[in-house]
């Protein structure tokens, strides 16, 4: 949006296949012109930014033209055809920058009757408050665009979202304040993660035969390039010099893979000789120089308590000729052809050693010779080392987990910003506690009670004997049949699915209606709680705000309760009552905050909220 | 924590203590109160060298009057970083609660190679070459001829080194060989000779077996150390390889061709010096009539290795006269030599012991014993007359005077082996003569005698009853201790069928059977599946990991597997492996999970710990045994026979077996560790087999996991890994406590040490 405006030459079109009119497209701030070539046609436009609903485009890569698509809200659309997908790019931004401030204006007015009336709320319950707002407007376009995405991609939480944002109970930021991670989430799946080698790659390239002649095919995919290119610096570099100069990439590749196959027939002396006489094949089959200078830096920084290369140097044994030398553990190695002697176990540990370092590199394989160039500069990049963390790591492996004291965890600091806060909150919890020390205390003493009353119950049965039925009998019966019958429908309908919840057992709309409360309650619970302690005026009016929402959704429960059938009644209950419950907990809090907060402005006149 | 231990005030760095640990401390105890050698067992991951620590440095703390120096041998580098790690940890915990009085200095010392700092010496290839540019720099007469000629490249590291004079001391601590080289940078100081220097002063040096088995290395390195000192073997089940490693010697047609050369060339010099320098010959030829008086007080940059007999063997007389002019010298050399061709020329395999072979030599070649057993000497002389430097050119002929020497000082326990060629490749020609020690006790004899206390220590000692027998010692204390376990942390089972039942064995006949390698595949295969993190694979030899690794790569296993793990590999190549190492720890450690191929007997084998993550699960594939047709191990056998009365067939599986155990024992670290042990072979159910393995492995070996098939392997693999994702009591419950606080040590006592003794 750093551009007022746009202008850019293209075809105006009424239909995607039709010819069209050339002529300018010009889109200011709020809106959009186009000018035909030829002032003779009829085809001008001049429409305003508010009145466009939405933008389809075309995308690059597609044999279609680059065309944007612009749909009214009466019905009906524009087409453009732009030169370039550059120039479709520029306008597509910047119709997507005007429309999300054109829907901005719109929001920004209901924004405001909300904050007016909370206000009011807020003056309802306090009259000494005043209230002040985190901005709302420092809030991005893009982050905006990025809200209504999100709305309109989840039902659910459009639903959540018109009811408590539209219904005024919380504003625009509170309820994004809390699904920050999603906005966070998404702008994070859109760097997409990388995938790794496969880590049977070696095995994966295997050449396929026709049958009838000794030809072999090899299927090489820009995948399984790039994988060589890892795995062998050596043909890496012979590729950047000798293709496309020296010969053709075709040719590279067979060279590449005769030298494959003499490997694998492991005859030392026939891929002797054909590198004698071919010196490019040669590069194939000798050994990797730049693995084994990478390998030689590699080694300086290696765990010493695994260094076997150490042991070498030490080693007086191994001097040659000194000690056994045929004693049949020691193996036997023909020295001769050694540089052509490359072992599959070394490629196994190449292949290892390339999958753990994971890709390098993030472009396109469809040229190899960009991949090489890429994969080239990524080399030269991938340099550190740390040896202060490998002696970490050896004072760590040397002591003895079990022998000692288990690790002190790390601590936050505690941070006191404001005392009076801190102090605050903490008397909160230990009122919290006394009372629920008093509460304690008053069971005892009804079961003191009951016991008193159980007593005397008992003595009167002793006096006068049980010749009285307590109730009468066909009433028990009676009991008994409509509890049993109940219990047994209700087991019948529970066992016969165990994976069929208590929910799906409910008529559809009360199913829905609970859990549409379940998620309401959760949404202004998580915004009550997340508010105390209250330190300033704002969260106070937000509290207030919160609970009486919340105060709304209690007797809808108990409506949903009485509506259900009485052999689901049970089930229904046991769902809504943790809801009820936690809807409890917080009213108890609440009012047991309201009250030391009130008896505590009697003991400051000059009031602290 | 800190403990009694009768008169001894231990002080250990944790604040628990295994009840294992104290018992090994007590027999350690009395071990040195004896002052005599011993034999200690203790299953690994129970942390024998952290106790065995504590207990030496905090013995010499209670007894300030009779100190005592410890030598701790490893038989690895990386062992040795361990340890010194530990000793680090020990010494941080000891000096603040005793104060500067615990204070003590402990060194590492390895190889120039490994401790050089300075870059031009550093950028050669392998110890020899490091070793030959470090002398071409710091020899006495370069350094001689560079005060005349300041142009003459020096080290600069050496030369500061040698200004500081008495004043290039390390100041107290523990030191590794990346602290001295850090040490010797920052001071300018050669971290090599400064290392050397402060062998004799430091309370803990810490290198290699060699350094005190070998004589080569032992003669230069080792000379001074005292007698009250405690020489520790650790992981010491192979000490007896290492000490007929030390004294053997082979000849092969690149030798004596090198040999030639080498010759050649000092003739070339003697002739030159002829020209211009007589006197010099002259008198080194009357030093040499009365004596080898240059031993001793040679500069101490210019000795190499020393002679190869031991020092007791080594007469105390005049090199004979027959040899004492240089080209008097070289023609007997040259006479050897050609006799030793002549005797490489053989169509079949020849042995013969080494006084047969010098009556031939003495009836050919006119080389009589005596002449043969100075040949060394005489030529470590002559070097340094001719002033050669570039002794790693000169290691052919070197070669050929140890072979000389060795013969004409030993009339037993050798065997002199002709072969034509390597048996399983007869069609290459490959003529190779091989002077074989056959008797571990000869290398380790002046160990034990020099010294007031030599502890041999490993996870792995059993029959512990036979090492006394092998090395000819007699230990004052000799014990094996169980492992008490908070809960069964271990796992070891025996596989002795595949998935479709039939028997699985590396036996020679069965090995290549295509139904045995897949058998062998898809254990690892539904293991991999299975086991999470680390899992290690043991096979019997490199070739045979080579045939199976490229057969399961025919029939597709090879990547059904990498579907759940990587594949690492310990190659020939050490630089390799030793990367492949590295990262399959690191795949370990980032979650991915990995497998790594290894062999048993390899340098993977011998010191490479796979505990916690980085192995779950270790499969042996088949009994390591020895190649048994291999001509020196059929003599070692005879001789073992002979003069120890000892088996063969008892001394292969003894072989074997403590190889197997080697394997598997190296993933578990310590109580709260937990791993599986898989011995995949049907001859592993045999009793004489089984019964080999040290008891800690046994006592978990139960009757149910004698003869298992994969699928059954597999259930219980999946149980226990359940079961260990438990939480437990690190103490111990029922009664019988695993981990002791102080508060327990005190109470218990004695009390401890009956319960942990088999």
């Amino acid at each position: 949006m750093a551009s007022g405006h746009v202008i850019k030459r293209a075809k105006y079109k009424t239909s995607p296949k039709g010819a069209g009119t050339p002529g300018v497209l010009k889109m200011t701030e709020n809106k959009i012109m186009f000018k035909p070539n030829d002032p003779t046609s009829a085809s001008k436009i001049d429409v305003e930014f508010r009145l466009i609903k939405g933008y389809k485009n075309t995308k690059e890569g597609s044999n279609n033209p680059p065309l944007l698509n612009l749909s009214l809200e009466q019905g009906g659309s524009y087409i453009f055809e732009f030169e370039n997908f550059l120039d479709l790019q520029v306008c597509r931004e910047f119709v997507g920058n005007a429309l999300t401030k054109s829907g901005d204006a719109a929001k920004a007015k209901s924004g405001d009757t909300a904050k007016a009336k909370s206000g009011e709320a807020v003056r309802a319950t306090s009259d000494r408050s005043t209230v002040t707002y985190p901005d709302e407007q420092l809030i991005s376009s893009a982050e905006m665009e990025l809200r209504i995405k999100l709305l309109r991609e989840n039902s659910e939480l459009q639903n959540l979202h018109k009811k408590f944002v539209l219904g005024n109970i919380l504003t625009e930021s509170e309820f994004w304040a809390t699904r920050k991670k999603l906005l966070d989430g998404d702008s994070g799946t859109k760097s997409k993660q990388r995938v790794g080698f496969k880590s049977s790659m070696i095995l994966d390239i295997k050449p396929m035969t026709d049958g009838r002649t000794n030809k072999v095919t090899f299927n090489l995919t820009p995948e399984i390039k790039y994988q060589i290119f890892a795995l062998k610096p050596a043909v890496h570099r012979a590729f950047l010099n000798h293709v496309p100069n020296k010969m053709t990439e075709k040719d590279f590749w067979t060279k590449y893979f005769r030298a494959e196959y003499l490997h694998s027939t492991k005859n030392a002396v026939a891929a002797a000789a054909e590198a004698a006489e071919d010196e490019e094949l040669a590069i194939f089959l000798k050994d990797d120089d730049i693995l084994a200078n990478a390998a030689r830096q590699k080694i300086r920084r290696v765990d010493p308590t695994l260094d076997m290369e150490a042991d070498q140097g030490d080693d007086y044994m191994h001097l040659p000729d000194h000690g056994i030398f045929r004693d049949g553990s020691k193996e036997i190695t023909d020295s001769q052809h050694e540089q052509f002697k490359r072992t599959f176990l070394q490629d196994l540990n190449r292949q290892g050693e390339v999958v753990l370092e994971g890709r390098t590199i993030d472009v396109e394989l469809e040229d190899p010779r960009t991949v090489a160039e890429a994969l080239a500069q990524s080399r030269q990049e991938s340099d550190e080392n740390a040896k202060q963390e490998r002696l970490d790591r050896i004072s760590r492996m040397t002591e003895m987990e079990d022998l000692q004291a288990p690790h002190d965890h790390p601590l936050a600091p505690l941070c006191i910003k404001d005392p009076r806060d801190y102090f605050d909150s903490q008397q909160l919890k230990t009122s919290d506690d006394t009372r629920a020390g008093s509460e304690q205390l008053r069971c005892s003493l009804s079961s003191e009670e009951a016991y008193g009353s159980l007593r005397g119950s008992i003595s009167e049965i002793k006096a006068m004997g049980l010749s009285d039925p307590v109730v009468r009998p066909e009433v028990a019966v009676m009991v008994l049949n409509g509890l049993t019958q109940n219990i047994s429908s209700t087991k019948f309908q529970l066992g016969k699915n165990a994976q069929e919840g208590i929910l799906n057992s409910l008529p559809n709309t009360t199913k829905e209606e609970l859990l549409h409360h379940w998620i309401s309650i959760q949404e202004l619970l998580r915004h009550f709680w997340s508010s105390y302690p209250i330190t300033t005026s704002y969260l106070y009016a937000k509290v207030s705000r919160v609970k009486d929402a919340m105060s709304k959704i209690y007797p809808q429960l108990e409506e949903i309760k009485e509506s259900v059938p009485s052999d689901l009644r049970q089930q229904v209950f046991l769902l809504v009552r943790p809801m009820h419950q936690a809807l409890d907990a917080a009213f108890q809090h609440y009012e047991a905050d309201l009250q030391k907060r009130s008896a505590k402005s009697g003991d400051k006149p000059n009031g602290y909220v | 924590m800190k403990f009694q231990i009768e008169d001894v005030t231990v002080y250990f760095p944790y604040d628990h203590i295994y009840p294992e640990q104290y018992a090994y401390m007590v027999e350690l105890k009395r071990a040195l109160d004896a002052r005599g050698h011993c034999l200690l067992e203790m299953p690994t991951g129970t942390g024998k060298t952290i106790a065995l620590l504590s207990l030496i440095t905090s013995y010499t703390l209670s007894k300030p009057n009779n100190p005592v120096k410890l030598i701790y041998c490893t038989r690895t580098v990386h062992e040795m970083e361990k340890t010194l790690a530990e000793l680090k940890l020990l010494h941080a915990y000891q000096t603040t609660h005793i104060g500067d009085r615990a204070r003590i200095l402990a060194v590492g010392l390895s190889s120039r190679k490994n401790l050089c700092v300075n870059s031009r010496v550093l950028a050669a290839e392998n110890r020899d070459s490091v070793d030959a540019s470090c002398r071409r720099l710091t020899a006495s007469w370069v350094r001689a001829a560079a005060v005349a000629n300041p142009n003459l490249p020096t080290c600069e590291f050496f030369e500061e080194y040698e200004k500081a004079g008495s004043n290039a001391v390390l100041p107290p601590g523990v030191y590794t060989l990346q602290d001295l080289r850090a040490y010797g940078k920052e001071k300018g100081w050669c971290p090599y000779f400064l290392a050397r220097h402060m062998v004799q002063f430091a309370n803990v040096v810490v290198y290699s077996y060699q350094y005190l088995l070998d004589p080569k290395v032992a003669g230069y390195i080792s000379k001074e150390m005292q007698k009250e000192s405690v020489v520790v073997f650790d992981e010491a089940h192979n000490i007896d390889n290492v000490c007929i490693e030390a004294l053997s010697v082979s000849v092969r047609r690149q030798t004596l061709e090198g040999a030639r050369r080498n010759l050649n060339k000092m003739r070339q010099e003697i002739e030159k010096f002829k020209a211009t320098d007589a006197g010099r010959l002259r008198a080194e030829y009357n030093r040499l009539v009365e004596g080898l008086a240059q031993r001793g007080n040679l500069p101490f940059t210019d000795n190499w290795l020393s002679n190869p007999a031991l020092p007791d063997d080594i007469l105390k007389e005049a090199v004979p006269g027959n040899i004492r002019r240089a080209e008097h010298f070289l023609h007997v050399l040259r006479r050897l030599v050609q006799y030793l061709e002549g005797r490489l020329e053989t169509d079949n395999v020849e042995k013969e012991g080494p006084v047969g072979f010098v009556a031939s030599i003495n009836t050919h070649a006119g080389i009589d014993q005596k002449t043969l057993k100075f040949c060394y000497d005489r030529l470590h002389s002559l070097m340094l007359t001719l002033e050669i430097t570039d002794t790693d050119e000169f290691l052919h002929i070197q070669t050929i005077c140890d072979f000389a020497t060795l013969v004409g000082t030993y009339t037993r326990g050798f065997s002199v082996i002709i072969e034509p060629f390597d048996e399983r490749m007869p069609h290459i020609p490959d003529p190779v003569l091989q002077l074989s020690c056959h008797d571990a006790s000869l290398a380790i004899k002046p160990v034990f005698d020099r010294f007031q206390s030599v502890v041999i220590t490993s996870g792995t000692l059993s029959p512990i009853d036979l090492y006394p027998r092998l090395l000819n010692f007699h230990p004052v204390v000799s014990r094996s201790f169980t492992m008490s376990l908070t809960r069964d942390c271990i796992c070891p089972m025996v596989l002795t069928r595949g998935s479709d039942q039939l028997p699985v064995s590396t036996k020679f006949d069965m090995r290549s059977d295509l139904g045995v390698v897949r058998n062998y595949g898809r254990l690892l295969l539904e293991m991999a599946s299975v086991v999470p993190d680390g899992i290690v694979c043991f096979f019997v030899s490199y070739s045979y990991m080579d045939g199976i690794v490229n057969s399961w790569n025919e029939n597709g296993i090879l990547k059904e597997i990498m579907q759940h793990k990587l594949v690492f590999i310990e190659t020939q190549d050490v630089v390799e492996t030793t990367l492949a190492l590295d990262n399959y720890r690191k795949a370990c450690d980032c979650g991915r999970g990995a497998i790594f191929f290894s062999v048993a007997r390899g340098k993977v084998a011998e010191g490479i710990d796979f505990d916690r993550h980085y192995g779950r699960l270790v499969i042996m594939f088949g009994v390591p045994f020895q190649y048994t047709l291999s001509k020196i191990l059929l003599a070692r056998l005879e001789y073992l026979r002979d003069t120890f009365q000892i088996k063969e067939g008892d001394f292969l599986t003894f072989d074997a077996l403590r190889q197997a155990a080697q394997c598997v024992g190296r993933v578990i670290r310590s109580k709260a560790d937990y791993g599986m042990m898989i011995f995949a072979d049907k001859r592993y159910s045999r009793h004489d087999k089984r019964s080999k393995l040290p008891g800690w492995i046994l006592s978990h070996l139960r009757d149910a996991h004698l003869n298992l098939s994969t699928d059954m392997a597999l259930h219980i693999a999946r149980e226990f890994l359940r079961k260990m994702a438990q939480p437990y009591d690190k103490a111990g419950s029922s009664g019988r406590k695993t981990l002791l606080s102080q508060e327990d040590v005190e109470k218990m006592g004695d009390g401890i040490l009956n319960e942990m003794q088999y």
